[in-house]
């Protein structure tokens, strides 16, 4: 399932992941990250944001993106840099992220009303993780990227 | 082996209905928090704690469950306080807006005294 190289020229270590579109096997890629994470120094909140950043990207890419589907994988890829830690998650696009997603801020009070209290995923990423970028990946599907600097720690 | 179950239990004390919730809180536990509310609702809880353990992993479907159990907590005039959340999951909570109504304490002691406190 997983898959690292190392290229010595870029000091840069990379991990590849790829889950079955299945909720639960997020928790795998969770556990993968925070041991790079704190391998790498990063705080115990920090490393709890990751887990927290990295398990909505994935859902919603197991959910949303290849909406379930048996047949498709989501790839989580975890590349180790000297002052940050890059994690991008793609999925294989049965369906783009709905764009009203990435709006600002949901408001609790408004959920109160609202059967759906969801959509909570995307704005916990956009919090917890320093750079965030919403782009097409080179399989076609969404990917997230996201990225922590190990020099902002709380 | 990876959607774990959440294993809910239902106990009382002090006049406090304590709901435990051990694992996972994702979409997964939606029919057990759900229907652990209902039960202690329907037996008159007017103070219930949801007494968190061992929940390293709490999500935005988890969230979500937790905003309906506000939302009817707040329709029928009860008081909701969660205790045993990891400083990560209490942050959470915080920016979320759920801190805003729900009490928050460190471990089900506290709790206790805190909400004997409030009814008298």
């Amino acid at each position: 399932m997983a898959n690292v190289s190392h290229d010595a020229d870029h000091e840069e270590r990379v991990v590849e992941l790829h889950l079955p579109s299945r909720l639960g096997y997020e928790k795998v890629a969770m556990d993968a990250a925070a041991s790079i994470a704190r391998r790498m120094g990063f705080s115990t909140d920090r490393i709890e944001g990751l887990r927290t950043a990295l398990a909505e990207a994935i859902t919603n890419a197991i959910e949303h993106g290849n909406a379930h589907d048996a047949g498709t994988r989501v790839l989580v890829i975890l590349t180790v840099r000297p002052s940050e830690l890059v994690v991008s998650v793609a999925d294989q696009g049965c369906k783009p992220i709905d764009q009203s997603q990435l709006a600002p801020a949901p408001r609790i009070e408004d959920s109160f009303a609202r059967a759906d209290k969801g959509g909570w995923g995307i704005w916990l990423i956009r919090e917890l993780m320093d750079k965030v970028e919403f782009t097409t990946a080179p399989t076609g599907g969404n990917q997230v990227r996201m990225v922590i600097y190990l020099e902002k720690q709380p | 082996m990876l959607d774990d179950e959440l294993h809910v239990h239902i106990r009382e004390r002090e006049g406090v209905a304590i709901i435990d919730l051990v694992g996972d809180v994702t979409t997964f536990a939606e029919e057990k928090i759900n229907g652990a509310y209902n039960e202690v609702s329907r037996k008159g809880a007017r103070n219930i704690l949801l007494n968190f353990r061992q929940n390293d992993y709490i999500n935005s479907a988890g969230i979500a469950i937790l905003i309906g159990v506000v939302t009817e907590v707040n329709r029928n005039n009860q008081r909701l306080a969660v205790s045993g959340l990891s400083q990560h999951f209490q942050k959470i909570f915080r920016m979320v807006g759920l801190a805003q109504y729900i009490d928050i304490y460190q471990d089900e002691d506290e709790a206790i005294r805190g909400l004997t406190a409030a009814m008298a």
